[in-house]
C-alpha cells in the first residue's frame, strides 16, 4: 500500500545523506592521508639508501660522477619520492559513500538508534504497514536534528596513530653519508677507460688521475699529511713499488715491504689498496707509517697472527673432504683434523658427513676453537670425538636394576647391523629384521626389509660315510638295571678307585675290561643276563 | 480486548506499541514488588514471554530464580505449574498419562490425566537434575506447543512458556541439557547476586510479617495480543543482514567466523538463533519507543540469545574461553 509520500522528509533525507556523504568523504580522505604519512615517511629512507648503494658502486667501479650523483639531486629525490607516492595514492583512491552509510553516520552522530536510516529504507519500499509508517514519521524529528548537526569528526575519525618521525633523521643521515661518499669517493683506477671523460667533468672532487702521473693528489687540503717530512719523493716510491727493495727497506717491516707503497697525501688506504690490485691480497699494509715503534710493531703483527688460522682453514677442509679418514674425527659432526684424530674402533668408511652436521660446523666459531687448541699445546681432537659410543646393549634379560636408557642396540660399527629387537623374539614367525642404518645419522630411522626366507643349502651325508662317535658320550642311563644292582656297581667302583686311584679308568673302559676281576666279571655277567 | 491485531495505520501502531509498553511496565512493576535486585533478569523473562520464547535461568541457589517465575505466574492471570525435576522422574510424570478409570456403567476406560506440563507457565525447577529421557519430553512441547501421549496429540494452550532453572555449581548427579534442548530456549539468563542496597530491601520484605501479595495485572489474552504486536515490528534489511551475519559469525568455518571462533567453537548458533535474535530485538525496540529493529537491539540481546547456542570445544575450555567471550569477539 503506497501511502502519501512525505516529500519534505524525503527531501531532508536527501540533503542529510549528501551532506554526510561529502563530510565522510573528506574525513575519509584525511584519515587516509594521515594513515599514509607514516609509510611516506618511511619512504624517505629509500632514496638515501639507494644513493649510498650507488655511491658505493661508483666507488668500487669508478664510474664517472655526473650530475646524477650529486647530493643535491639525491636530496630532491628523497623528498620527491614520498610526496609522489602520497599524491598518487590520494588521487587513485575512490571513496564512494553510499546513502545508507551516510544516514547511518547521521544516526550515530545524533544518537537516533538508526531511526533515519530505517525510515529511509522504509520510504523506498512500495508499501508500508502501520509500523513502517510510524517509523518514518518517528524519524522526521530526528532528520531535522541531523540537518542541523554537523558530523562530529572525533566520533567518526579513527584514533590517530603515533606519528613516528624516526625516518627523517635516518634519511638525513643517509643523505649525509651519500654526500660524504660523493665527496670522498676514491680516485678511479689508472688506465680506466673512463678517465678522459672523468677529466672532462667539471667536478674537482672526482678528477681522474693522469695515468702518467704515479702519484695522485686529490683533496690535498681535506686530509692532512700524517708525516710529511718523511714522505719520500714520488719517484722513489714508484721505484720501490716496482722493485720492492727500496733504500729504506731495512726500516720497513716485512708487512710493509710486501705492500705496494705508502699512502700518498690525501689518499686513503683503501683507495691505495684498490688502486693496486696486485697487492690487495697481501698482508695489511703498513705504508704510511714509516716510523715504527715497538707498540706499533706489535699492533701490526697481531693481524698476521690471526691470518694464519685463516690460511690453515682454507687449506684444511680440502683433504678432509677428499680423503675420508678412518677415524671418527673425520666423520659426521667431528671437527678434528685427520692427522691428529685418534683412530676409533667405530670408524667406518660408509660414514659420511650429514647436512645437519655441516650446519653445525658452520655455526661454530672455528677460529676460537683453533686458538683454544693451540693454547692447549697443539691441535686437539674435538671433545665431541670423545663421546661414548652408542651402547649396543639391548637390555634383554633380567636383573638389571638400572637399565641404561641409551641401550637401544642400534650402535655398532657396520653400516648394516643386525637387529636383535622384539621381532626376532617372536618365534615361528619368519621376520628377517635386518636393519639398514648407519650410526649417528641424525634421527634414528629403522628400515625393515621383508625378505622371503630361503632354505640353506647343505650337502647331505650318507649314513655309511659317517664315522663312529669320538669322545665321551656322558653318563648313560640304564633303565634295565635294578636299583640294588646300580648301587652295587657304584660301590664296587668307588672301592676300586679308593684302593688304586691311579688305575681307575673311565667308566666306558670298565665295560670292556678283561675279566680279571671276578667282581667285575660277575657284575657284567649279571648285567647282561636278563633279570629274573 | 480482541485477540486479533490489525496495524494498518501509524496511529494503530503507536497505540499497540504504547499498550505493549504499558502492559510490560505493569507486569514488571508487580513482579518487582516480590523480586528485588534482578531487574535485568525480570526484563529478560518478560521479553521471552512476549516474544513467545522459553527461558533458561542459571544461577547459584538462593538468588530467587524460582521466586521470580512463580511471581510472574501470580502477576499474570495464567495457569501456572511447577515441576521439581529429580533423577527418578519419568516423562509421564510431566506430560501426563492415560489412567484406567471406571465409567458410569461399571466398566473401565482409559482417560488422559494431564501432567504439570499442560499449563500456560511452567516452571521446570532444576531441569538438569532430570534424566535426558525426561528432559527430552519437553522438546515437543517447547517447539510444537503440543504433547503426544500414546496415540493422542494434545495441543497446549497459548500462551505456553517454559521457564527452567538450573544450578551451575552442583554438577554432581545432574544431566547437562542436550544441545537440541538448549536451542529451544530463547534466552539463557545468568542470574547474578544483587547489590548491597537490594539486600536490605530483601531482608525487610522477607524477614518481617509484611507479606507481599501479588495481584494479576494481565491475562493470557493480553499476552497473546502483545506477542502479535511484537511480531508486527518491521525489520529493515540491513538489520536482517546484520543478524544473519552475527549468527553465521558464531559458526566455525563460516564466511564471517573470526579466528577465535574457528579455534575454540565446535558448534555455533542455528537458524533458530536468528529467529530468536530478531524476536528479542523486536521486544527491545518496542520498549525503547521505536517502531523498527535497529542494530543496537541485536547487540543488546545477543549475549542472552546466543550464550547457550555456542558450544566451546575442549581447547577453548582449557583456555578458559566462555561462550560470552566468543560473543563479545563476534560483536566487535
Amino acid at each position: 500500500m503506497k501511502q502519501n509520500e512525505p516529500s519534505q522528509l524525503s527531501h531532508d533525507l536527501e540533503i542529510v545523506s549528501m551532506t554526510l556523504a561529502s563530510q565522510i568523504q573528506s574525513q575519509d580522505r584525511g584519515d587516509f592521508i594521515r594513515d599514509s604519512i607514516p609509510t611516506a615517511l618511511k619512504l624517505l629512507i629509500v632514496m638515501p639508501l639507494f644513493a649510498i648503494l650507488v655511491q658505493l658502486f661508483r666507488w668500487a667501479t669508478g664510474v664517472s660522477a655526473g650530475w646524477f650523483f650529486s647530493w643535491t639531486s639525491w636530496s630532491l629525490l628523497t623528498v620527491a619520492v614520498p610526496l609522489t607516492w602520497l599524491f598518487a595514492r590520494v588521487l587513485t583512491r575512490q571513496v564512494e559513500v553510499s546513502r545508507h552509510r551516510a544516514l547511518l553516520a547521521a544516526d550515530k552522530q545524533i544518537g537516533s538508534s538508526e531511526r533515519i536510516a530505517t525510515a529511509d529504507h522504509f520510504m523506498q519500499r512500495p508499501s508500508r504497514d502501520g509500523f513502517m509508517q510510524a517509523a518514518v514519521e518517528d524519524a522526521a524529528d530526528w532528520v531535522g536534528r541531523a540537518r542541523e548537526a554537523s558530523l562530529d569528526e572525533e566520533s567518526v575519525r579513527r584514533s590517530r596513530s603515533f606519528l613516528s618521525l624516526w625516518p627523517i633523521p635516518f634519511a638525513v643521515i643517509g643523505l649525509l653519508i651519500a654526500a660524504f661518499l660523493t665527496q670522498y669517493a676514491r680516485v678511479p683506477l689508472a688506465g680506466d677507460p673512463s678517465l678522459p671523460e672523468l677529466s672532462s667533468v667539471a667536478d674537482p672532487i672526482s678528477i681522474a688521475p693522469d695515468p702518467s702521473q704515479p702519484k695522485q693528489q686529490p683533496n690535498v687540503e681535506e686530509l692532512p699529511d700524517p708525516n710529511p717530512e718523511k714522505e719520500p719523493p714520488p719517484e722513489q716510491r714508484s721505484q720501490r713499488a716496482v722493485n720492492r727493495q727500496g733504500s729504506s727497506g731495512a726500516d720497513i717491516p716485512d708487512e710493509a715491504e710486501e705492500s705496494s707503497g705508502k699512502l700518498s697525501e690525501g689518499e686513503t688506504r683503501e683507495s691505495q689498496q684498490s688502486a693496486n690490485p696486485s697487492s690487495a691480497r697481501g698482508a695489511p699494509s703498513t705504508s704510511g707509517q714509516p716510523s715504527k715503534s715497538g707498540e706499533e710493531t706489535k699492533r701490526e703483527r697481531k693481524p698476521k697472527k690471526k691470518q694464519k688460522p685463516e690460511k690453515e682453514r682454507e687449506k684444511k677442509p680440502r683433504p678432509q673432504e677428499e680423503k675420508p679418514s678412518g677415524a671418527t674425527a673425520g666423520q659426521g659432526s667431528s671437527k678434528g683434523s685427520d692427522n691428529n684424530a685418534a683412530p676409533s674402533d667405530w670408524a667406518s668408511t660408509s660414514q659420511a658427513a650429514t647436512p645437519d652436521d655441516e650446519d653445525i660446523e658452520d655455526e661454530e666459531d672455528v677460529a676460537d676453537e683453533e686458538e683454544e687448541q693451540e693454547s692447549r699445546g697443539g691441535v686437539q681432537p674435538n671433545l665431541r670425538d670423545r663421546r661414548t659410543p652408542v651402547n649396543r646393549d639391548l637390555q634383554i634379560g633380567f636383573g638389571n636394576a638400572q637399565p641404561n636408557p641409551d641401550a637401544n642396540g642400534r650402535g655398532g660399527p657396520g653400516g648394516q647391523k643386525k637387529s636383535r629387537g622384539v621381532a626376532s623374539l617372536v618365534l615361528g614367525v619368519p621376520i628377517p629384521d635386518r636393519v639398514n642404518g648407519q650410526p649417528n645419522k641424525g634421527r634414528i630411522r629403522i628400515t625393515q626389509q621383508r625378505i622371503t626366507p630361503e632354505a640353506e643349502q647343505s650337502d647331505p651325508v650318507a649314513a655309511q660315510d659317517r664315522l663312529p662317535r669320538q669322545g665321551s658320550v656322558g653318563p648313560i642311563h640304564h633303565p634295565d638295571f635294578s636299583p640294588w644292582l646300580q648301587d652295587f656297581v657304584r660301590r664296587y667302583f668307588l672301592e676300586r678307585r679308593a684302593q688304586n686311584p691311579l688305575q681307575a679308568s673311565p667308566p666306558e673302559n670298565t665295560t670292556s675290561t678283561t675279566p680279571q676281576d671276578p667282581l667285575q666279571t660277575s657284575a657284567v655277567a649279571e648285567s647282561d643276563t636278563p633279570q629274573s | 480486548m480482541s485477540s486479533s491485531l490489525s496495524v494498518d495505520n501509524p496511529e494503530a501502531a503507536r497505540q499497540a506499541a504504547d499498550e505493549f509498553r504499558t502492559v510490560h511496565a505493569a507486569i514488571r512493576e508487580e513482579v518487582s514488588r516480590m523480586m528485588v535486585g534482578q531487574d535485568a533478569t525480570i526484563d529478560g523473562v518478560l521479553a521471552a514471554l512476549f516474544a513467545a520464547g522459553h527461558v533458561l535461568l542459571e544461577g547459584v541457589p538462593g538468588l530467587g530464580k524460582t521466586l521470580l517465575v512463580s511471581s510472574l505466574g501470580k502477576a499474570i492471570h495464567l495457569t501456572f505449574s511447577r515441576i521439581q525435576f529429580t533423577p527418578d522422574m519419568m516423562p509421564a510424570d510431566i506430560r501426563g498419562t492415560n489412567v484406567l478409570q471406571e465409567n458410569e456403567t461399571g466398566g473401565t476406560k482409559l482417560e488422559f490425566q494431564p501432567g504439570p506440563l499442560v499449563a500456560n507457565l511452567v516452571l521446570a525447577d532444576e531441569i538438569n537434575r532430570a534424566t535426558p529421557r525426561t528432559q527430552a519430553a519437553l522438546l515437543e512441547s517447547m517447539q510444537e506447543k503440543q504433547i503426544s501421549v500414546g496415540n493422542r496429540t494434545i495441543a497446549l494452550e497459548e500462551p505456553f512458556c517454559v521457564m527452567a532453572t538450573q544450578n551451575p555449581v552442583e554438577q554432581e548427579g545432574t544431566y547437562p541439557l542436550p544441545e537440541a534442548q538448549l536451542d529451544r530456549f530463547l534466552f539463557k539468563l545468568v542470574v547474578g547476586y544483587p547489590a548491597e542496597e537490594d539486600y536490605r530491601t530483601i531482608l525487610r520484605r522477607t524477614t518481617s510479617n509484611n507479606e507481599v501479595a501479588l495481584n494479576p495485572v494481565s491475562n493470557a489474552e493480553t499476552i497473546i495480543r502483545m506477542r502479535q504486536v511484537v511480531r508486527s515490528v518491521p525489520v529493515p534489511d540491513h538489520v536482517e543482514t546484520e543478524a544473519i551475519q552475527l549468527v553465521m559469525a558464531t559458526q566455525p568455518g563460516s564466511e564471517y567466523a573470526r579466528p577465535l571462533v574457528n579455534e575454540v567453537v565446535s558448534l555455533g548458533a542455528s537458524p533458530r538463533g536468528v529467529q530468536s535474535l530478531i524476536l528479542a530485538g523486536k521486544v527491545r525496540a518496542l520498549l525503547d519507543g521505536r517502531f523498527a529493529v535497529a542494530g543496537e537491539d541485536l547487540k543488546a540481546v545477543a549475549p542472552d540469545v546466543l550464550r547457550h547456542r555456542i558450544l566451546v570445544n575442549f581447547h577453548g575450555m582449557s583456555d578458559g574461553v566462555t561462550p560470552d567471550d566468543v560473543i563479545q569477539e563476534v560483536l566487535k
